[in-house]
């Protein structure tokens, strides 16, 4: 009897969450189908989708092994931008003197484009991982240090008050208060960052390439190899929504507390 | 250092110590003429040193004849033999070679031959300098669709041209101008670096590399028909090896050192073609095979063309100098004059 | 008479907001003894100033005119002793913390309260009816019961002065009337009680809204006049405890109400 209920629960969630989007991929790949060959469209243009799955499936292992090395280079940048954009925020959130001195300087590296950082990069740090993980550090920094402040200092202000009633110290106020309240800004910024610094990795490469999506991408872009390029482009596609999901499971496991992620009622 | 001998009773410790003082002395020496090289290992007094040096090919890893000859000279040993540590680079920016040979970084590179005059007449002009021209004819052709009907330069009047970069190159100016076509009557486009552009008929006529595109396109059912300035009369060249001036002064004989590698590496990639691209795969392992090999053999038979099959690869004269330098200024695209074309290359390596 | 035997002395307080465009005068010159164990409330119309003096007296705020003391000395004194409860019509729970971890917050901020004897956290849960929910979360509470919560936070380390700021401000009518006397009881019963005050009765300060409450809860009701606040009235409720439901309909209840209500819809002088 458990164990029927369990399988339901798992019928159910697909259904719920898996079909819906699947269903509707699955239409759009075959209105692309369609398109490419009713309006005979070049392959060296746009391949249809069939090709594109064809030559994934010629080498899956390639573009995993590729995608995880693209990965790991944006997690990296990830953890790195976003511990620096979060110690930055705690410094702005208690004094208003640092925040008027290096918000200007956050919103420099915001503004800055990919395209013209990377190469300065490269001929800093040399060749390698290093520039792939700063340019993703970059891309993670700025919405990390804009929702850390908000969140630092969006905070229930009765409790502030019942806190400072209490004598409590501005630590035992950051600690208790002010970090619990933020983390749901930073799972929001989490959301918005991750695939940020996927992208920026694979900027990187196509500047540093000696390996990754970005490199496949590139590569395939120059032997005018579409298939292959679209194939890079669906892989981290997968990537980027399988971090998403993830990020949401977790977000409904320790943000349970948060209206954000109880449903309507 | 001249040895002196002693007449006093002396003289057999010191004859015994001087040969050692003066191997000491010209250590000593090379240890402080080799600046940024921080990485040399300690010697046994009968060795050569070790050299370290970088060298940075001048686009991403594939069958760039230069590319070529660095990439076998490392795998098959002729740099070990030469007592050379090589660490090869592929430069990310297109330029940025030019950079790290300025500042030190990087000793070797390639550029091509109207680039370097270019680079060598600007202001402030680079000190590089070609140690061996691998490229006799240029790399730069223009394409057309071999379906359009267009089998002559002259069949360009009234089609739409393409061009990379901030205008039309010289070479595509000679071809007009050894036509006979009147400029005024071909459309000068624009356009990036997708082949695409020719195939879906944005333009007529697009710029490529020789040992590239045209391939490239075939491969994927697209024929295309390539005009080339040097057909025309143009006296276009190809990839050189360059280092800087003051590295040629400083250590001419790590640059000999260098060049017997890469030149003996593009021999044994002329003789061997199948294995060479082993190679350049393992450089370039995103690559197709099929491609690269095209590549090289294109570049292969650029390298010979001329009297260069008898003299050897890398053969580069004054007079291929003069003319490519007269003919970028007729077409005013070089930024100054040069005074003296023979400080540009320098055949000192090159057997005769 | 000195200042020590009374467990709150408001003196001439007075205070002016000058962080908007306009100073705005909130306070104007209000004094005020109140001795230890005294309920006393503070009734008044919207935007007298009555949450102003609330937090001046917790020393969340220094006044611009006048002075609190607590004890005969300033409010921060008591705050730092932690002997100040406070409790808000927003219950502030941390929504991440468990009933019984918020309870139990104020003695993570303290960690010398070993210096006087303590309720024990479980008999205040019961006392205050949420013994079965100590593992809830408040999202899962109701207005009610989070307010219980919020009481049973601001006891649980045993202050000596209670601040409350219409506490029951944002419940429901019925809630409202059954909290009241749910507070009743609870500091009612303090006198004799090792659980709650083996000391003896808390002081309460209570701030509200609502004439009946004031008068069922209270020893003394206090009545501010309008922006800006000034004292209007200083009345003592001599009811006897325990209040109960039917001495609110009885004749004396009816007329303090009457007059509470006089008071405060007469034009202000």
């Amino acid at each position: 009897m458990m164990q029927a209920n369990a399988t339901q629960r798992i019928m159910k969630a697909f259904i719920a969450y898996v079909l819906p989007p699947a269903v509707a991929l699955t239409v759009a790949l075959l209105l692309w189908e369609i398109w490419v060959s009713w309006r005979d469209v070049s392959i060296i243009v746009v391949p249809p989708p069939s090709a594109v799955i064809e030559r994934f499936f010629e080498e899956p292992a390639f573009f995993w092994r590729e995608g995880g090395y693209t990965l790991y280079e944006a997690t990296l940048g990830l953890l790195a931008g976003s511990a620096f954009a979060i110690a930055l925020a705690v410094l702005m959130a208690h004094s208003r003197l640092a925040e008027r001195t290096l918000f200007p300087l956050a919103i420099v590296i915001k503004v800055t484009p990919l395209v013209a950082v990377a190469p300065v990069l490269v001929i800093l740090l040399g060749f390698g991982t290093a520039p792939k993980i700063i340019v993703a550090a970059l891309l993670s920094f700025f919405p990390t240090l804009v929702n850390a402040m908000t969140g630092l200092r969006d905070v229930n202000p009765g409790a502030l008050q019942f806190l400072r009633s209490l004598h409590a110290s501005p630590w035992q106020v950051f600690w208790k208060l002010r970090v619990p309240s933020a983390t749901p800004y930073l799972f929001a910024a989490l959301k918005v960052t991750y695939p940020l610094a996927l992208i920026g990795a694979v900027v990187a490469e196509w500047f540093t390439g000696d390996r990754g999506l970005g490199l496949v991408i590139f590569v395939a872009n120059s032997n005018l190899d579409t298939p292959t390029l679209f194939a890079a482009v669906g892989v981290l596609a997968i990537t980027g929504i399988t971090i998403n999901v993830i990020l949401s499971l977790l977000e409904r496991r320790l943000l349970f507390w948060h209206q954000s992620t109880r449903s309507v009622q | 250092m001249r040895l002196v001998r002693s007449r006093t009773t002396q003289a057999s410790v010191w004859r015994t110590l001087a040969p050692l003082a003066a191997l000491l002395a010209a250590l000593a020496f090379l240890a402080a003429c080799s600046g940024d090289d921080d990485k040399s290992q300690p010697t046994s007094p009968t060795a050569v040193p070790l050299e370290h040096v970088t060298f940075m090919a001048g686009f991403k890893p594939q069958a760039n004849l230069p590319f070529v000859g660095a990439y076998i000279a490392q795998e098959k040993g002729f740099f070990a033999v030469e007592n050379l540590d090589v660490d090869i680079q592929h430069v990310t920016t297109p330029g940025d070679n030019f950079k790290f040979l300025a500042t030190g970084e990087v000793q070797f590179s390639t550029a091509d031959a109207a680039s370097l005059l270019e680079k060598r007449s600007g202001d402030p002009p680079l000190d590089l300098v070609s140690i061996a021209l691998i490229g006799q004819r240029g790399q730069q052709g223009f394409a057309v669709p071999a379906n359009s009907g267009i089998t002559s330069p002259r069949d360009w009047a009234g089609k739409t041209a393409g061009y990379k970069g901030a205008q039309v190159t010289p070479d595509y100016l000679a071809i007009l101008a050894a036509a006979g076509v009147d400029r005024s009557s071909v459309e000068e486009v624009k356009v990036g670096f997708e082949p695409q552009i020719l195939t879906e008929g944005k333009v007529d006529i697009f710029p490529v590399f020789v040992s590239n595109e045209p391939d490239t396109l075939r491969r994927l059912g697209y024929e295309t028909r390539v005009f080339e300035a040097a057909d025309y009369g143009a006296p276009t060249l190809g990839l050189t090896y360059v280092t800087t001036g003051d590295f040629l002064r400083q250590k001419p004989d790590v640059v000999r050192r260098f060049l017997n590698a890469v030149l003996r590496g593009i021999s044994y990639a002329d003789a061997y073609h199948a294995e060479a691209i082993d190679i350049v795969l393992k450089y370039a392992p995103m690559e197709q095979r099929e491609h690269q090999l095209y590549m090289l053999e294109t570049e292969l038979e650029a390298a010979k063309a001329g009297q260069a099959e008898a003299s050897g690869f890398g053969r580069q004269t004054r007079e291929q100098w003069q003319k490519l330098y007269d003919f970028l200024t007729q077409y005013s695209a070089l930024p100054g004059p040069i005074a003296d074309i023979s400080t540009v290359f320098t055949k000192q390596f090159l057997g005769e | 008479m000195a200042s020590s035997q009374y467990h709150v002395s408001l003196r001439d307080l007075s205070h002016v907001f000058t962080d908007g465009r306009q100073p705005l005068r909130a306070l104007a010159a209000v004094s005020l003894d109140m001795p230890p164990g005294q309920f006393t409330s503070v009734i008044g119309p919207s935007g007298c100033g009555k949450s102003t003096l609330l937090r001046i007296t917790a020393g969340l705020l220094r006044p611009s005119g006048g002075q609190a003391l607590i004890h005969g000395r300033p409010p921060q004194q008591a705050q730092r002793a932690r002997d100040i409860g406070f409790v808000f019509q927003d219950p502030a729970l941390l929504p991440w913390r468990t009933v019984l971890g918020n309870v139990r917050l104020p003695l993570e901020i303290d960690s010398l309260h070993r210096s006087r004897p303590l309720p024990d956290t479980e008999e205040l849960l019961h006392i205050v009816g949420l013994a079965d929910f100590r593992g809830y979360y408040p999202h899962q509470l109701s207005g009610g019961m989070q307010q219980r919560a919020a009481i049973a936070r601001a006891l649980c380390f045993n202050p000596s002065l209670l601040l409350m700021d219409e506490p029951f401000g944002a419940l429901d009518e019925i809630t409202r009337s059954a909290m009241r006397y749910e507070l009743l009881r609870l500091w009612e019963a303090q006198a004799p009680s090792a659980t709650l005050a083996p000391s003896g009765r808390k002081t309460v300060l209570f701030v509200t809204h609502s004439i009946a409450e004031a008068i069922t809860l209270s020893d003394r009701v206090i009545v501010l006049s309008r922006r800006p606040g000034s004292l209007r009235a200083d009345i003592e409720v001599e009811l006897p405890r325990p209040r109960t439901q039917e001495i609110e309909r009885s004749q004396p209840f009816l007329d303090y109400a009457d007059h509470l209500r006089d008071l405060l819809t007469e034009v202000p002088l």
